[in-house]
């Protein structure tokens, strides 16, 4: 496992059992149920329209399922009281997907609001701390003067993850972490996702419609289909699931890396 | 020799040093996390100052994250020892790790606050540039519209009818219940400060003269600019300033349309005709609260208002008011729209610029009021 994870490798950080999500008549998940532990790099694929970001969404307690239980960090999130649910949101940071950093905001007061709301630390610790969080997520230091509006797609992501940082998360939730990014940005994305991984001994739960973040960083794929869970486990077991979406969705890079075959069948 | 000196700040000994001919052990200890980096920082800062020290030890931590290496590594830059010459010692491997990145972190962290707040003579100096600015853009796009309606002369079946009736009907029509609320209800209250005093003098009747006069020359045509410029021009400005963050407006130009056709000149034409109809509207019905007023308190009844007001009011008084409508209206309309097409790239513009809009139409309004009044009275009219 990760050389810098701590030794509870097995903890289960988070549970989900038996997620059901009906809007209307149609049916999103039909009991979709996981575990993820301590110290992993998880990610969540699926179609469009399989509820990968409904799911998201019900775990971090934002939008309530129709039946069954969520466990993060162990608090069942749709039990818990207010006091708790606020308290387990200050042990997990989250990423959306353009980032929603604060737009009257710059970077470095961005990244320095959960600390400021949930803190007393004094000036000449914040701001140092706000730096470093910058700096971890892989933006120069110049960028904490920068409102959003001045940010790149790339470093707008970046600068979320600084924020989600800010008050050493155990975890770390990322929506579709390189879509918009140029490959070469993607790329360093996922060293940046697996450094906080590794380095800094973060569970990270993504999701993600992006095959190579798949087959290079990620140490467990969860494959949402038809409401359900239709394989979980690492990549490679994952590639050999009998499936038709699977099979098709993996099979774009069996392409690529087959050459000849590229214009077979 | 060897002597050992604690901080004893907290009952938790966080921080400790042991000194030796060397150089000194910094000992971590406890929770080194960020809910107890205060504590730490604290503690730090307790420890004496002179000592040089050439290694650290994290033994007995039971907490370590990159805010406590930072708080531990700045602790050590400040006492002037490069931090990568302390040599970590017992840490626990993800520990260590953590300390290592925060090391490569530092040249990152000044530690200084963020930028000063612009002082009082700066402010006043960047809002006069802004405040110039600004004029400057309304110029421009004024004579950009003028193009547009030049162009438009020259080819009026670039004219877009459709686009236009929708827009009447969205600053037009759908503005007369509001407009039939305020001016009547200011019908009523301007008859009743006047009967007041023009009762004293026995003069009732003279009520009829002041609303109908006072209205149509003056608080119709400014009462219904200012609605329409809180309603329409903020309206115009959040729509074109949400189509420019949608990129629409880029579209409507990619498929070779023109968006000064598309969206400028309906929007613009709509409002000059729209404005004069709502004007004539506040006319009539203030007339209406200002006789209902008259009959409940001063008891003249609506045949002698009609009466009087045929003997009291000339057509010119009520033309003044209605050529000063589409002035107004102009102005609204270009001050609306060129702020939407100047939203920036973030949300949080539209709000700015469209609450900008409607203190400037407002502003502008009235100091348009007011120049007419001075010229009329000139001109003798």
């Amino acid at each position: 496992m990760a050389p810098g994870a701590p030794a509870t490798d097995n903890e289960v950080v988070l549970e989900v059992d038996g997620i059901v999500t009906r809007f209307g008549a149609q049916t999103i998940h039909d009991g979709v149920s996981f575990r993820v532990h301590r110290g992993q790099l998880v990610a969540l694929i699926g179609g469009s329209g399989t509820g990968k970001s409904v799911l998201l969404r019900e775990i971090i307690g934002l939008m309530r399922p129709t039946a069954g239980t969520v466990r993060l960090l162990g608090t069942d999130v749709w039990k818990a009281s207010a006091g708790e649910l606020a308290a387990v949101r200050r042990r997990f940071g989250m990423m959306f997907q353009d980032g929603a950093l604060f737009s009257s905001l710059d970077v470095a007061h961005n990244v320095a609001v959960p600390l400021v709301e949930h803190t007393y630390l004094r000036p000449e610790v914040l701001w140092p701390l706000v730096q470093l969080r910058i700096g971890l997520a892989g933006l120069g230091p110049e960028t904490g003067a920068k409102m959003p509006s001045e940010l790149s797609g790339g470093m707008r992501k970046r600068a979320a993850i600084a924020r989600a940082l800010a008050l050493e998360p155990e975890m770390i939730f990322l929506d579709e972490p390189t879509s918009g990014l140029d490959p070469i940005t993607a790329r360093a994305f996922d060293k940046l996702v697996r450094f906080l991984v590794d380095d800094l001994g973060v569970t990270v739960f993504l999701v993600t419609h992006d095959l190579d973040t798949l087959l290079t960083v990620v140490d467990r794929v969860i494959v949402l289909a038809k409401g359900k869970v239709l394989a979980d486990g690492p990549v490679s077991e994952v590639m050999q699931t009998n499936d038709e979406w699977v099979q098709s969705y993996f099979s774009v890079r069996t392409q690529i890396g087959g050459g000849n075959e590229t214009h077979g069948t | 020799m060897t002597t050992t000196v604690r901080s004893l700040t907290t009952q938790l000994q966080l921080a400790s040093l042991d000194s030796s001919p060397n150089g000194a052990t910094l000992r971590l200890a406890g929770d080194w996390r960020l809910s107890h980096v205060d504590a730490a920082a604290a503690a730090l800062s307790a420890l004496p100052k002179s000592s040089r020290v050439v290694a650290l030890d994290g033994r007995a931590l039971t907490g370590f994250d990159t805010a406590g290496a930072l708080v531990v590594l700045r602790y050590l830059q400040e006492l002037g020892t490069d931090p990568k010459s302390a040599t970590p010692q017992n840490f626990a491997p993800h520990h260590r790790r953590i300390l290592e990145v925060v090391s490569g972190q530092l040249g990152n962290v000044t530690g200084a606050a963020q930028t000063a707040q612009p002082g009082f003579f700066q402010t006043i100096g960047r809002n006069v540039v802004a405040l110039w600015d600004l004029i400057v853009g309304h110029v421009q796009f004024f004579g950009y519209t003028a193009a547009g309606v030049g162009a438009l002369l020259t080819h009026p079946r670039r004219l877009r009818l459709k686009e236009l009736a929708a827009q009447f009907e969205q600053v037009g029509i759908t503005a007369i219940p509001v407009v039939l609320l305020v001016t009547f209800l200011i019908g009523v209250v301007f008859a009743y400060l006047l009967g007041v005093q023009a009762e004293k003098y026995g003069a009732s009747i003279f009520v009829v003269d002041g609303v109908a006069i006072g209205m149509a020359r003056e608080f119709s045509p400014l009462l219904v600019a200012v609605i329409i410029a809180g309603r329409s021009g903020a309206a115009f400005t959040a729509q074109l300033g949400t189509m420019r963050l949608t990129e629409e407006t880029d579209a409507i130009r990619v498929l070779g349309l023109s968006p000064m056709d598309v969206l400028i000149l309906p929007r613009l034409f709509a409002l000059i005709v729209a404005l004069p109809l709502l004007v004539f509207v506040g006319d009539v019905v203030s007339n209406l609260g200002g006789m209902l007023m008259a009959d409940q308190a001063l008891g003249i009844v609506p045949a002698t208002y009609i009466d009087r007001l045929h003997k009291a009011l000339r057509l010119k008084d009520v033309i003044v008011g209605l050529v000063k409508a589409p002035v107004f209206a102009f102005f609204i309309a270009i001050i609306g729209m060129r702020m939407g097409m100047t939203v920036s790239s973030d949300t949080r513009s539209i709000g700015i610029n469209t609450t900008s809009t409607v203190v400037q139409g407002i502003v502008s309004v009235i100091l348009l009021d007011a120049l007419f009044a001075v010229l009329l009275q000139k001109l003798g009219i």
